[in-house]
């Protein structure tokens, strides 16, 4: 397993949005992905309605755990797309 | 702000029959205008349109939230819709969309409240038991009982 982590710089933070973006990115690796909060609540990061109950805002941590054949590309082009602001 | 606040007795539509989610949208609108929310409906039904051409609303299990940000509402909004038959909506999971939240802001108001509301709703939505009351009821009674405390 390969565990990022990245802080959210988009200013309206974790809305719909960004967690179809996110989920669409998701979906392009065969990895199980995990995503979690600071406080350690966790959520499927392959669902937008699981990654919006986290609540994560503007300057949020956000953890991302990925599990799989293809675990380390999918961690990288995950916290590459947090670290791009969603194109916001 | 709760959910409560925004919702109206105009504003849902239980066992509501249309064919596609223009037709959804539209009759959601309809009962926005009526309650007194929207000032200039094309305005607000443009932003809808804008947000679903970025990507779909369609958040999977069957739930869909359209939403936008727009000078043509009055007031923030907030319409729910169970449908009788369950129609398609470009879901990302495929799965066709039967309980519908639409939410409207205006633009001056438009700070994160209504995000605090999507994120408060989604923590309820994941769970199936709130998706299947949500289905079930049969008033609108029923229906602000469900939505207290949101």
């Amino acid at each position: 397993m390969v565990t990022v982590e990245g802080v959210l710089e988009n200013p309206s933070g974790f809305h719909l949005r960004p967690a179809q973006l996110f989920v669409e990115k998701a979906n392009q690796f065969k990895a199980n992905i995990t995503v979690k909060n600071e406080q350690g609540m966790g959520a499927a990061g392959k669902s937008i309605l699981g990654l919006m109950t986290l609540g994560l805002a503007c300057g949020s941590k956000i953890i991302i755990e990925a599990s799989g054949e293809d675990e380390q590309a999918a961690a990288q082009a995950l916290l590459e797309l947090i670290k791009s602001k969603f194109g916001e | 702000m709760e959910l409560l606040d925004i919702i109206k007795e105009d504003t849902v539509f239980l066992g509501l029959e249309a064919a596609n989610r223009e037709e959804c949208v539209a009759a959601m609108l309809a009962g926005m205008e009526k309650a007194g929310l929207v000032k200039d409906a094309a305005a607000y039904l443009n932003a809808l349109n804008e947000r679903e051409a970025k990507g779909t609303t369609a958040i999977g299990f069957g739930v869909a939230i359209p939403h936008g940000k727009s000078d043509g509402m009055a007031a923030p909004g907030l319409a729910f819709a169970q449908l009788k038959t369950s129609i398609d909506w470009n879901s990302l999971d495929g799965s066709p969309v039967q309980l519908v939240f639409m939410i409207g802001v205006p633009m001056e108001a438009a700070g994160d409240e209504h995000i605090k509301i999507l994120i408060a709703l989604s923590r309820k939505l994941i769970h199936a038991d709130f998706r299947e009351k949500l289905l079930a009821v049969q008033s609108k009674q029923e229906l602000f009982q469900v939505l207290q405390g949101i």
